[in-house]
């Protein structure tokens, strides 16, 4: 679903969700993503997929954060804290 | 990551499949409603109807928030999008929902700067990156997506951001619940309850359910064995004679919620008196605007939209579909006249829609379900 920085810009990409993947930005579901860097300053952390895509992440909801946490993302933001 | 692979193991499905037909009552047929769309997407990815006993059924609710759109906000919203200077930007399944002229994807083919965008925060990246433009995020889902909208309006306010709007259609799961309970068309034994909206707001506003209605509600989370632990403790519940708030994923969800999320919510948005949802009319207290102190960030505010109220297409039962009262292939038009590529109604257009789950992983089932 994420375009990964090499890719086209996601705004470019065919607008369509994978059917069998589940749309995470608009559904009801969160994904769960590793934190790999924090910038607490910003309130943002570089976090990962299990596909390894990686994205910034709002973490507001859910700080503090340490590297290596695992987080529920949805929509960009941290809801909750995966198990 | 953990906690994946243990929730899908088969034989503990199958031992689970075989707990539910032993809780239960021969001869009694159980409707249990699943409100939200993340659900009815892993009901049918992963078969979860055919290990259910013939008299347990699962009835889809109106907990896809891009199926629940009215079409005359996608009229607004591309109104808006084609303004001169606009950069548009929405979530992937928002562009082909269909307004009463096209889509906001036709919108875009016509020229209009429509951008799709995985999140608010990317929409409001877009705004710093153009400042001499107006870019206007079309913000859409349940209290799981309220609080990336939020938090990005706090961020803008704060960053001193002028040039990014919000056109705000979040809608709030507790009144669509309630007008479904209160409608004569159902007969629900019992509801399992949205996993990630419950992260943001919790269990707790669910109570209404058993305490109004006397009817279990179960939160779960989305893989196959959440789903049928759910199914069973709901039959459990309806067994004992018992109907109460009970929250299987409570690895994620806390009873109370997430209270900054919650604080974040409060701040930014306020209850508009009603919203119009598809299918279902007018529900009071159920959408959310942007409050007075992030007026400067309403797209509503800075820009005349029209604001037109449109009818349903007449072939479409979308709304039928949402409360339950048919299903997606009951529906005249599903998979001839509308389908994924082609939608009709909104139902089809999300990968979280009844109707588009059912097309992708159901639609062979179809003839046991008629028997």
């Amino acid at each position: 679903m994420s375009a990964g920085p090499a890719g086209p810009a996601p705004w470019d990409a065919a607008p369509h969700c994978e059917a069998h993947a589940g749309c995470i930005t608009c559904g009801d579901t969160a994904v769960p993503m590793r934190v790999r860097r924090v910038d607490a300053d910003r309130v943002l952390a570089l976090c990962e997929d299990p596909e390894g895509r990686r994205s910034s992440v709002e973490i507001a909801l859910v700080e503090p954060v340490a590297v290596g946490d695992a987080l529920l993302v949805h929509a960009g933001t941290a809801i909750g804290r995966a198990p | 990551m953990r906690y994946v692979e243990e929730f899908r193991d088969a034989e503990l499905g199958r031992a689970l499949a075989g707990e539910i037909l032993a809780a239960v009552e021969p001869g009694r047929h159980y409707k249990l409603m699943e409100v939200c769309g993340g659900h009815t997407h892993s009901i049918y990815k992963y078969g979860i109807d055919d290990l259910l006993p013939a008299n347990v059924e699962l009835v889809h609710g109106p907990g896809c928030p891009v199926c629940v759109i009215p079409m005359g906000r996608v009229d607004d919203g591309i109104a808006i999008a084609h303004r001169p200077g606009v950069i548009f930007t929405c979530f992937g399944d928002m562009m082909r929902i269909p307004g009463s002229d096209g889509s906001l994807q036709d919108a875009k083919a016509a020229g209009a700067d429509v951008r799709m965008v995985y999140s608010p925060l990317d929409a409001l990246r877009i705004a710093k990156a153009n400042p001499d433009r107006d870019v206007v995020f079309f913000a859409i889902g349940f209290e799981t997506t309220a609080p990336s909208t939020a938090l990005t309006l706090r961020r803008a306010k704060a960053e001193g951001v002028r040039n990014f709007f919000c056109m705000c259609n979040h809608v709030t799961i507790v009144p669509p619940l309630r007008a479904l309970l209160d409608s004569p068309d159902l007969r629900l034994d019992g509801f399992i309850g949205p996993g990630h909206v419950s992260t943001v707001v919790g269990a707790r506003p669910f109570e209404f359910i058993p305490a109004d209605y006397g009817k279990p509600i179960v939160v779960a989370g989305f893989e196959p064995l959440d789903v049928l632990h759910a199914v069973h403790m709901i039959l459990r519940q309806l067994a004992e004679g018992r109907c109460e708030v009970e929250n299987q994923y409570s690895r994620v969800v806390p009873y109370d919620g997430n209270l900054r999320a919650l604080e974040v919510l409060a701040e930014v948005f306020e209850l508009r008196p009603h919203f119009e949802w598809r299918g279902m009319g007018f529900i009071s207290q159920s959408g959310l605007k942007l409050s007075a102190a992030y007026a400067a960030f309403d797209a509503e505010l800075r820009y005349e939209v029209p604001g037109v109220r449109v009818a349903d297409p007449k072939a479409c039962q979308c709304g039928e579909v949402l409360k339950g009262v048919i299903k997606p292939w009951e529906c005249k038009v599903f998979g001839t006249a509308c389908t994924p590529e082609r939608p009709i109604g909104t139902c089809m257009v999300s990968s979280e829609g009844a109707c588009a789950a059912y097309y992708n992983f159901g639609r062979f089932a179809r003839e046991r379900e008629v028997v």
